[in-house]
């Protein structure tokens, strides 16, 4: 076989390995790696079919997905707006918006996106969990420091090294924090949104209400309880034993000599 | 109104794949060794935008559900932890009168679990730990590769 032939034959092997795919196809194995977890190729697939067939919603849905997946919020909220455009009552287009709302802590943002997706389709799990969940949520609260009622935090001995103490009534108002106005206002927002969101899995999975819990950061203990009426808060270090820092936030609790 | 039907998730189910040698196939693996921890009912892993990768809950529970407000807990606790200055989440547990639920957090997603409410609390947080670095690993790997 002479070389020419042999390379006309190699390069019309090459070029039948690499015929163009369509957007669907590409869509399609982009969604089986994200499933697989393979989220670097899945990105890739969906741009390339993007490029192909820009007015595919599914296209603009799993590319929402993967940005999602790799916390580029404003990039995600853009492509679910971009599948709204093409189909304005893609369920979970709406969806995903409800979830960023949710996550920035737009509540009032939220709702409307989970109604609408509920609307057309009333048979949406994930959808009515979250709707349920929020229903009776509002803003949080900050009450003056004198609103205390019957709660004594004066007798409060915080164990050493900890940090970010705070009590708040499960309705979000603030009833004592440490630290900064700014400090405040952002740890009470995260243990309310924290303290609901824990309920509801909980409530969901049949468990009851909160009691306790715990949450391990790189470099702190985060210590929670709540009587149902109350959620008190507390940062240890982070080589503290869980149990040892439960008993302190039991000693807290004592201290307090919360009555709800 | 005649009841829709919800879009599914895009094209593929993840039994349709072949999770060989993929990072699918190392969560189930990871769910598999922490169910089998005394005390531990069930568990799952749910990514950020909310697909669960791989679930292995007794039937009574609505996995859909507990998935979608598990993804959402999981953000919070990250976002929190972030916004806090407290280091990366790692792992949380919210215990109830009935049974606790565990959560730990990795860039693939967070990996649930439900237990008894007498489960040793300690040794299923020490296994999740570990749960989870395996899983950054996964991550680590695959982004290197």
């Amino acid at each position: 076989m002479s070389l020419a032939t042999f390379l006309e034959r190699t390069w019309s092997g090459l070029t039948g390995l690499v015929r163009p795919r369509s957007a669907a196809s590409l869509f399609r194995l982009a969604d089986q790696y994200r499933h697989e977890g393979r989220y670097e190729e899945a990105a890739d697939l969906i741009a390339e079919g993007l490029r192909l067939a820009p007015n595919i919603s599914v296209g603009h849905l799993l590319d929402a997905y993967l940005h999602v997946v790799f916390r580029d919020m404003p990039a995600a909220k853009e492509s679910f707006r971009r599948v709204l455009a093409l189909d304005p009552y893609h369920p979970r287009a709406l969806f995903g918006l409800a979830r960023i709302a949710l996550e920035e802590g737009d509540i009032e943002g939220c709702r409307p996106f989970l109604d609408r997706a509920i609307q057309y389709f009333p048979d949406f799990p994930e959808a009515k969990a979250l709707q349920e969940m929020v229903a009776t949520w509002s803003a949080p609260a900050v009450a003056a420091p004198a609103a205390v009622g019957t709660i004594s935090t004066d007798r409060l001995r915080p164990p050493p090294g900890a940090r970010d103490l705070i009590l708040t009534h499960t309705d979000g108002t603030l009833v004592f924090a440490q630290g900064s106005e700014e400090r405040q206002r952002q740890l009470a927002q995260h243990m309310i949104q924290v303290y609901r969101i824990a309920s509801a899995t909980l409530a969901r999975a049949g468990l009851g209400p909160l009691r306790r819990g715990v949450v391990e950061g790189a470099s702190e203990m985060t210590f929670l309880r709540s009587d149902g009426g109350v959620i008190l808060g507390v940062a240890l270090p982070r080589d503290i034993d869980v149990g040892a820092g439960l008993v302190q936030v039991g000693r807290l609790w004592t201290d307090l000599n919360i009555k709800s | 109104m005649a009841e829709a039907q919800i879009p599914s998730e895009p094209t593929a189910s993840p039994e349709a794949t072949s999770p060989r040698g993929s990072r699918a196939q190392a969560f189930r693996e990871t769910v598999f060794e922490l169910i089998r921890l005394d005390g531990v009912r069930g568990g799952l892993i749910v990514t950020p935008d909310g697909l669960v990768i791989t679930a292995e809950l007794p039937p009574r529970f609505p996995v859909e559900a507990l998935a979608a407000l598990a993804a959402t807990l999981g953000r919070e606790l990250e976002l929190g932890a972030t916004r806090l200055e407290r280091g990366a989440f790692r792992t949380a547990m919210f215990s109830a009168d009935d049974g606790t639920v565990f959560v730990g957090g990795s860039p693939v997603g967070y990996l649930t679990l439900v237990a008894d409410r007498n489960v040793n609390a300690e040794a299923v947080r020490a296994a999740l730990g570990r749960a989870v670095d395996r899983l950054r690993g996964t991550w680590r790997n695959a982004g290197a590769a």
